[in-house]
């Protein structure tokens, strides 16, 4: 129909509903996998270190795999929860999709910039981790708590 | 914007609920239009105006500050 083309954002963008408890399960299946890695190498940290001058050759090493099993695990889930469907996915879902994203992206620079003037070149990695998880993570919280908001407001004109 | 919904459901004797199924968004959405909280788009409105068997003007109105 004509009115589907006019959606702000088309629902062929996003993952069915049920996919969301998929992303749910593959984040906290991430969290074991993650503990008991880090309870065999104590040294996780070092591990993983991106190489920084051009000769070392800490690519794909153990560790470094491991970082990259785990984060796409972490992602995976992390945008399946944020991009599934609602049961009924309206124009104000759309609009709320929306302005999450924009909040999600403003926090995201912001914390990036800071970082850019206060840390260096070491901590770089840690500036990495922080990209690739805040504006996922700001999203699902922003999002939820405005749809959490509506359902109260249902809610309250009920009783 | 401002509109009547409310007083139309009413007098047609439909739930917030029959409303929304009735033209497919969620009862949070009704909600929020019947209480100014959310403007709907143009095809919303319509619709909504069409279950009503009213144009749409005469269910939202424009107001001072639009």
């Amino acid at each position: 129909m004509v009115n589907q083309a006019l959606q702000i954002m088309k629902p062929s963008m996003l993952f069915p509903y049920k996919s969301r408890f998929i992303g749910l399960a593959l984040i906290v299946a991430h969290v074991p996998v993650r503990a008991i890695w880090e309870m065999i190498n104590p040294d996780i940290d070092e591990s993983h270190k991106l190489p920084v001058n051009a000769g070392d050759s800490a690519l794909f090493t153990n560790g470094h795999l491991f970082f990259i099993a785990s984060t796409l695990l972490v992602l995976t889930g992390l945008f399946l929860v944020a991009f599934a469907k609602e049961k009924i996915e309206d124009e104000q879902i759309s609009q709320l999709r929306l302005e999450s994203l924009q909040w999600a992206i403003y926090v995201n620079y912001f914390i990036l910039i800071m970082s850019l003037v206060f840390t260096n070149g070491i901590d770089f990695i840690d500036m990495l981790r922080l990209n690739l998880l805040i504006p996922l993570v700001f999203f699902i919280v922003r999002f939820r708590w405005k749809l959490w908001q509506l359902n109260r407001l249902l809610k309250k004109e009920e009783v | 914007m401002k509109n009547n919904m409310r007083v139309e459901r009413a007098i047609k004797n439909i739930t917030q609920a029959e409303l929304a199924e009735l033209i497919s968004v969620s009862r949070q959405t009704i909600n929020t239009i019947e209480s100014n909280r959310y403007v709907p788009s143009t095809v919303l409105a319509l619709k909504i105006a069409r279950v009503f068997g009213k144009p749409v003007e005469e269910i939202f109105t424009l107001e001072e500050e639009d």
